[in-house]
């Protein structure tokens, strides 16, 4: 089936303003360091919290495709800013030695195994909010 | 012809959603954290005055809204610029052009939220999402930071500036009424920080007027005044800031293990200066 031209000038228009309003999402700190555009899902096991500031970080191994594991290192928001979210230190020293899910983008420099948090899924299945993401909510200081 | 019409028809339909989208967040959407209502008067001081005793939080709701979803976008602001519109700065020639000739990663550096440097006044007051907690007495208005665990002692008690007042983060302040606004003046600055974090610089020129009030209990208005003459072509006002009152406790706040600023070091001469 041909695809009317006009169609596709919508399309790409609409694709346009989309891209317009992406950065208004985006948060500006967060787009120095990390790659908005390289992120990805991570599962594997919660191994260590350094709660501290300017950022949390916190640590969890991950299996690869072949069965290897690496260690991967994740910064936080600020911790009054995951206090005032409802998010103790506790529930990280709770969830150690625990299968957990991130979202999370990498940094821009290469650094391996590095990368800034997101989205944080628990064995209570709760989402939530660790760090600077593109569909995050607005207005989330560093 | 018919097909046609059709065809318009989807489109609009694919624009109209999509719009729908986009505000969707600001109409259509119950929230369950909204606008902190104003409450009733303020509290006083025994000499009259209002009482600014309270930990304040930079926006409408009274309490944490970052990283939180079900935020009244109302609520997340502390004002509203249809309402209170506030001038952008207007900047020396010179400063336009240093400020354009900084590389974003320089720029980046150069934040306090990531160098943890002090702030200073009026950043403080400007660029702060942390909470700010206010101690207030008859002739004295102390405000303790929750960042980096700064604080700042104010006299209110008609004493002028220092005779020698040296350079200081928080520069040398000093308070008087007008009515039931504090009015703090603020002289001689470090000329480390910074006004706000796109770049904005100060000269050792800068002087900061603070206008404090609190017209309900719940609710501080803070507007502040930036004089700058070897920066600034005019002086600049904000617009009136809320603070909104949290049954909360200020936090510590050190500094440590920063990765941040070793991190961004490595992205140094990757790229070239931003155009603003």
């Amino acid at each position: 089936m041909k695809i009317p031209k006009i169609l596709i000038a919508a399309a790409v228009t609409l694709g346009l303003v989309l891209l317009l309003v992406a950065p208004l999402f985006a948060h500006h700190s967060f787009a120095a360091e990390f790659d908005a555009n390289n992120c990805r899902e991570f599962t594997g096991t919660l191994t260590k919290i350094d709660w501290q500031n300017p950022h949390g970080y916190f640590y969890m191994d991950v299996k690869d495709a072949t069965g290897k594991v690496e260690s991967w290192s994740f910064q936080t928001y600020a911790l009054i800013t995951l206090k005032r979210a409802g998010i103790e230190r506790q529930f990280f020293i709770e969830n150690i030695g625990k299968e957990i899910w991130v979202k999370g983008c990498l940094a821009k420099n290469g650094r391996s195994n590095y990368a800034a948090a997101g989205l944080l899924k628990g064995p209570d299945g709760v989402l939530r909010q660790m760090g600077q993401l593109q569909d995050e909510p607005q207005g989330a200081p560093k | 012809m018919k097909r046609r019409r059709g065809i318009v028809a989807i489109i609009a339909v694919l624009m109209f959603s999509s719009l729908s989208f986009l505000s969707a967040g600001a109409q259509n959407q119950e929230y369950t954290i909204k606008v902190m209502p104003a409450g009733g008067p303020p509290p006083r001081l025994p000499d009259g005055h209002p009482d600014f005793t309270g930990l304040w939080l930079p926006n409408s709701a009274g309490q944490g809204v970052s990283g939180r979803y079900g935020v009244d976008p109302e609520a997340r602001r502390q004002f509203d610029p249809k309402v209170t519109p506030e001038e952008p700065p207007s900047f020396q020639p010179w400063a336009v052009a240093k400020m354009k000739s900084t590389t974003g990663t320089e720029l980046e550096l150069s934040k306090s939220s990531v160098n943890c440097m002090p702030r200073g006044v009026p950043a403080i007051w400007l660029q702060n999402p942390y909470g700010t907690m206010l101690v207030h007495k008859p002739g004295l208005f102390v405000q303790l930071y929750e960042v980096l665990n700064n604080f700042r002692v104010i006299p209110t008690d008609g004493r002028p500036h220092a005779k020698y007042p040296e350079p200081l983060f928080h520069g040398d302040s000093v308070g008087n009424w007008e009515g039931d606004t504090l009015v703090v003046d603020a002289i001689s600055f470090d000329e480390r920080t910074f006004i706000m974090p796109n770049g904005w610089f100060h000269s050792d020129e800068l002087h900061v007027i603070e206008r404090y009030s609190r017209p309900s209990m719940n609710y501080l208005i803070v507007q502040i005044t930036v004089e700058d003459p070897k920066v600034l072509t005019k002086p600049w006002t904000s617009a009136p800031r809320r603070w909104t009152l949290a049954n909360d406790k200020i936090n510590e706040f050190y500094c440590t293990n920063n990765r941040e600023v070793e991190e961004l070091e490595k992205l140094k001469g990757l790229e070239s200066p931003k155009s603003q």
